[in-house]
């Protein structure tokens, strides 16, 4: 595998800063004034129920989303005045295939390595290396809309890695994958961490956070209610279980489906 | 990556997910087609004869009519031998001789008949005595353009036989008259402005192609963005470094292209099946519909920005293009609406868009005689668009 970075950005000591980053959808707040400080190389858990503001969090960080006030610096540039020096060091997988399901495997990635400003030539040999990484160069002809959930996140990889980025935002990347397919997204993401790359990891899935996560923020209604390595946490809250410190520090109680429904239609906007 | 190049792409992808989408793509020329034929025939067939040479305009062959004869006189029945013999040697109508009214009234009820003709009682009498006499007609009222052809049709054969009663009348006068001079005085000959019998087709052909055009355009913008957001592939495009209106402007152009292709496939089927000729330039075909485009994409990119879903979106273009279709001209000429819906009429650019394209390509009318139609889709276009940009920046920053 061949995910080593060529090149690491020297402008900041951190992959992400943000301060008093917040967002708000009307007079709800989805992201209340949050700090948060991503080491460069680290794998860094991004927890919380849903509703909690993990993905809004993510999107702004994207610059998908403006935030309404704050600042947050994406690989030592910011969100808002330098979107587009952001977007070239970042890459976004989430649970969503973000492909064109008429299209196939290679008529996509050729596409999404093209808005990357990537030369014809040099696109074709990295699509190819790319699918063949992660086993998919046979069905590189076929309609990805034909595609298993399993082999659908690994294209969702591939777009998210053709530019070669330097933090790299996996929001909730194993859901509703089959066991096979889990334990090859995970080790892809530690061998990404090994290459240098920056990964901010979502998931409702405890074991993958204990197990992936050099660090890990806890979010909750929209503020950060705990940060820490995995260990430091389980210390902090004296467990051995990560679910047991996600529980206590975000409550037993299952979260209303109407704060859900209002986070929704807020990520879903632009 | 520069923005041309990103619209490009964009463009060229939008373009290749309608070739690989085989059933859309069969739909997407058979729409055209499905149109057209359909169309063209609801309206009856426009006749054009020589108004002297006895030959009678008819819109519908053979109707069936009824004639009741109520006179018996040798005048009366003379003439009544005239109608049938004018109306059936021309197949204009299948004339039954009825003896009662109300029988022929129950044909007329039943569907049977769409026509009554009566000579009354004392029509011999009266043209003996040099004075006017009378014939009474009616008609299937529930079917207002079948009644009105009946009723002209059948005021043409009479005419046809008083004018053989007024010549010979003239003549027992006057020998020495001249009965086509005394009875009309003018001939009124037409000098087309297009070769051949024009057909609703000639019509059509231009409307269609400018609704095509700017409907597809319109509905593929308005629904683009919604669509992309609800694939998810927004967030891809969203992510990558270029410029946020390159992702419409490559919309734009692919659907600019698409309507493009489906304007002129309704062009060449026009031609090939129906037998529209064209005489105008296809350039200036081309910038008229380009500029037809134009002045819709402003309101498609507003109502992109605005709709939070595609359904949504496809809700607000039907809502625009129903009015469009019945008020700009497109299926039929607006001279025929009351003049307070004419004015809603052309408050639609499709309106101008449709009446250039038409003076294009039946008249061959060149760009300066359809500048005024130009300038107002110009100015459409310039209006909607400094509104829409503002509205969607706004709408891809939220």
């Amino acid at each position: 595998m061949t995910l080593q970075r060529t090149e690491l950005a020297p402008l900041s000591e951190y992959a992400i800063e943000t301060h008093g980053l917040t967002k708000k959808f009307g007079n709800f707040t989805a992201v209340d004034h949050i700090d948060l400080a991503v080491q460069k190389g680290e794998i860094y858990g991004f927890l919380g129920p849903n509703g909690a503001g993990k993905s809004t969090t993510i999107r702004m960080l994207c610059t998908i989303l403006k935030p309404s006030s704050g600042t947050a610096k994406v690989a030592g540039f910011n969100i808002d005045t330098q979107a587009n020096e952001v977007r070239k060091r970042i890459g976004l997988v989430s649970e969503k295939l973000i492909m064109y399901t008429r299209l196939t495997a290679e008529q996509n990635l050729m596409f999404f390595g093209k808005l990357y400003g990537i030369d014809n030539a040099e696109l074709k040999l990295k699509v190819a290396e790319l699918l063949d990484m992660m086993k998919l160069t046979p069905f590189k002809d076929r309609s990805v809309g034909g595609f298993s959930s399993g082999m659908r996140q690994r294209m969702n990889l591939i777009r998210a890695l053709i530019h070669d980025p330097e933090i790299i935002f996996l929001d909730e990347p194993t859901t509703a994958l089959d066991p096979q397919s889990t334990k090859f997204v995970r080790d892809i993401v530690l061998d990404l961490k090994k290459g240098g790359h920056t990964i901010i990891l979502t998931t409702h899935i405890m074991e993958e956070a204990d197990e992936l996560s050099d660090k890990i923020s806890i979010i909750d209604h929209g503020k950060i209610m705990a940060t820490g390595t995995v260990a430091g946490l389980k210390d902090e809250y004296g467990t051995q279980s990560m679910l047991e410190v996600f529980l206590t520090v975000t409550g037993r109680e299952l979260r209303d489906s109407a704060s859900d429904r209002v986070s929704m239609k807020a990520v879903g906007r632009m | 990556m520069s923005g041309w190049k990103v619209t490009r792409e964009i463009a060229k992808r939008d373009l290749l997910d309608l070739w690989r989408a085989k059933m859309l793509l069969v739909f997407f020329i058979l729409m055209p087609l499905l149109f057209m034929t359909m169309f063209g025939f609801i309206y009856p067939p426009t006749v054009q004869v020589n108004p002297y040479s006895g030959q009678i305009p008819s819109q519908y062959p053979n109707l069936n009519l009824a004639i009741i004869q109520q006179d018996n006189g040798q005048i009366a029945r003379n003439v009544e031998a005239q109608f049938i013999q004018i109306a059936e040697s021309q197949g204009i109508f299948s004339v039954s001789e009825v003896t009662d009214y109300s029988t022929a009234r129950n044909g007329i009820v039943k569907g049977q008949l769409l026509g009554i003709v009566v000579i009354p009682q004392g029509f011999s009498a009266a043209i003996q005595a040099d004075t006017q006499a009378t014939i009474q007609v009616t008609v299937d009222q529930t079917n207002p353009s079948v009644a009105a052809a009946v009723q002209s049709e059948v005021a043409e054969i009479f005419g046809a036989i008083e004018g053989q009663m007024s010549t010979q009348y003239l003549q027992n006068l006057d020998p020495g008259i001249n009965p086509t001079f005394a009875l009309q005085p003018m001939a009124i000959t037409s000098i087309p402005l297009i070769a051949g019998v024009p057909t609703s087709f000639e019509y059509l052909a231009p409307s269609f192609m400018a609704l095509t055009v700017i409907t597809g355009a319109l509905n593929g913008v308005s629904t683009a963005i919604s669509r992309e957001k609800e694939q998810g592939t927004m967030d891809g495009l969203l992510v990558a470094p270029i410029p946020r209106q390159s992702v419409i402007l490559g919309k734009v152009a692919a659907q600019t292209v698409r309507g493009l292709i489906q304007g002129f496939l309704i062009l060449g089927l026009s031609m090939l099946l129906f037998g529209v000729v064209i005489y105008g330039s296809p350039i200036t075909m081309l910038l008229v519909m380009v500029l037809g485009v134009a002045s819709f994409i402003g309101v498609g990119i507003i109502m992109t920005s605005l709709a939070p879903e595609q359904e949504t979106a496809q809700m607000m273009t039907t809502l625009l293009q129903f009015p469009m279709m019945f008020l700009s001209g497109i299926l039929f000429p607006i001279a025929q609406l009351p003049v307070a819906v004419q004015y809603i009429g052309k408050a639609f650019p499709l309106y101008y868009a449709a009446d250039a394209l038409r003076k294009v390509v039946i008249l061959n009318a060149s760009v300066s005689i359809i500048m005024p139609d130009l300038l107002v889709l110009l100015a459409y276009s310039v209006v909607t668009m400094a509104i829409a940009v503002p509205i969607f920046n706004r709408a891809m920053a939220r």
